[in-house]
């Protein structure tokens, strides 16, 4: 089957798949499909046909010490699943896939690799008439051994790194809305606070919602506009390096799939502390209004 | 823990009896169950309350009506299509749960029975308009009870 042309403008056309390659390959062996969303009870409403479920919360943080879970942990849940370190994960979901693209950068921190997407993810499906079903998929439980290291320090970034970055003035990316990034908001429109004391941005990063690279059927943007919005309007260079934040990490892992597949960056880390951190942090500056600051 | 109307506390022991996965089955059955719980052709209601806010995904509409002789309540409840699981399962069990209560019932319920139904899992900083249902529900009994004072009052 041909690829889809709107992908091969992307650095890494492999990073996605279509609705039509999704259907024709449903039972195709070496991959598993996996649906992870904000709404919890989504995937038991009905799924794409062998889609197993995988909850950002339950299975892949570590609530007790706001981390991801341990090696051996993912492990288990890989596992269970029946993925092993050769099988590529498809990951699509809700909310034009903010939560599947965090579950593929999870997957990216514990050494996962074999990762795509499904462009457009649910929504699109839906509005296909795809199929959907309610019958879990039961597979024969494999044997991932346990990832010797997590990738924290190639793709994702903490606190201190941040502030650094901030002082440095390097390439920070704030994909909030444009309301959260100048402080009117402590929430996002239409979601209840999640407990932030303070409005506003970390100091020098640029307003860059996520939703911008994303059209209105939760497709990505072509390469073309993609490069005119990152590269040619920002001035962001391929080897930059750069910091992509939102609230609690999902929005950001949006825009760092963006960079990183689809323009081909080759140096970009999600701050999932994000702002419930960063905005509450004693001593952490922040900047207020339109201008980066 | 508070008293709850008898309908709502059937409901409640019935959920937390359940194991987790139970608990989800039964939360997607009252999810699904949600769009019967809009009104019907022909209805009539005491107060109508349908509005977006801010803290939830997509329009909610509120529909009161109390029997004059015996003070119970009756919801209809209308939901836009972006509503979460949760919360149109939530609708669906309020519905049900609360029909027939007095709105002084309702004011005076607490909202601890939302997690024995949905279990701690399920309970998380985005889900939190598992809540939302409950107080437009609230917000409409208020209104509906401010309205009989003023009457009684001359008003």
């Amino acid at each position: 089957m041909d690829m889809n042309p709107k992908f091969s403008g992307y650095a890494h056309p492999e990073a996605l798949v279509d609705g039509d390659w999704l259907q024709q390959n449903l039972n195709a062996p070496g991959i598993r499909i996996v649906e992870s969303n904000e709404d919890v009870l989504l995937y038991d409403t009905g799924h794409i046909p062998g889609a197993v479920h995988i909850d950002w919360r339950g299975d892949l943080q570590d609530n007790t010490v706001r981390d991801y879970v341990a090696p051996e942990r993912f492990a288990e849940v890989c596992s269970k699943n029946g993925i092993t370190p050769d099988t590529t994960v498809i990951f699509y979901g809700d909310k034009s896939n903010w939560w599947s693209s965090y579950a593929l950068w999870a997957f990216r921190l514990f050494g996962h690799t074999k990762v795509k997407i499904l462009d457009g993810g649910r929504d699109k499906w839906k509005a296909e008439n795809r199929p959907f079903t309610r019958e879990k998929p039961s597979y024969p439980r494999a044997n991932y051994p346990v990832p010797p290291k997590r990738f924290d320090k190639e793709i994702r970034a903490f606190f201190d790194e941040t502030l650094a970055h901030t002082q440095a003035r390097k390439p920070l990316i704030d994909v909030r809305s444009p309301k959260e990034y100048t402080g009117e908001l402590t929430h996002m429109p239409e979601y209840p606070q999640e407990g932030v004391l303070r409005g506003g941005h970390v100091p020098g990063a640029r307003s860059v919602p996520w939703k911008i690279a994303a059209n209105e059927d939760a497709t990505f943007k072509p390469a073309d506009e993609l490069r005119k919005i990152y590269t040619q309007d920002l001035g962001l260079k391929p080897a930059d390096n750069i910091i992509a934040y939102c609230r609690i990490g999902e929005r950001s892992s949006h825009t760092w799939f963006v960079l990183t597949y689809l323009l081909g960056y080759s140096n970009v880390r999600n701050y999932d502390g994000s702002w419930t951190e960063w905005g509450n942090r004693v001593r952490s500056p922040i900047a207020k209004g339109e201008q980066p600051g | 823990m508070g008293a709850y109307p008898p309908n709502l506390t059937e409901i409640v022991d019935f959920f937390d009896a359940l194991s987790g996965d139970e608990k989800r089955e039964n939360l997607i059955a009252y999810a699904d169950a949600a769009p019967a719980c809009a009104p019907k052709t022909g209805e009539r209601f005491d107060l109508e309350d349908v509005r977006k806010d801010e803290e939830c995904t997509d329009t909610v509409g509120v529909f009161l009506r109390v029997d004059p002789a015996t003070r119970a309540a009756h919801f209809r409840i209308n939901l836009g299509p972006h509503v979460q699981t949760l919360t149109k399962a939530m609708t669906a069990i309020l519905c049900k749960g609360l029909d027939g209560a007095t709105p002084e019932q309702i004011m005076g319920m607490e909202q601890d029975f939302v997690p024995r139904i949905v279990g701690g899992q399920l309970i998380r900083v985005r889900s939190q308009t598992v809540y939302y249902i409950l107080g437009r529900i609230k917000g409409v009994c208020k209104v509906w009870l401010n309205r009989e004072r003023a009457i009684a009052n001359g008003g």
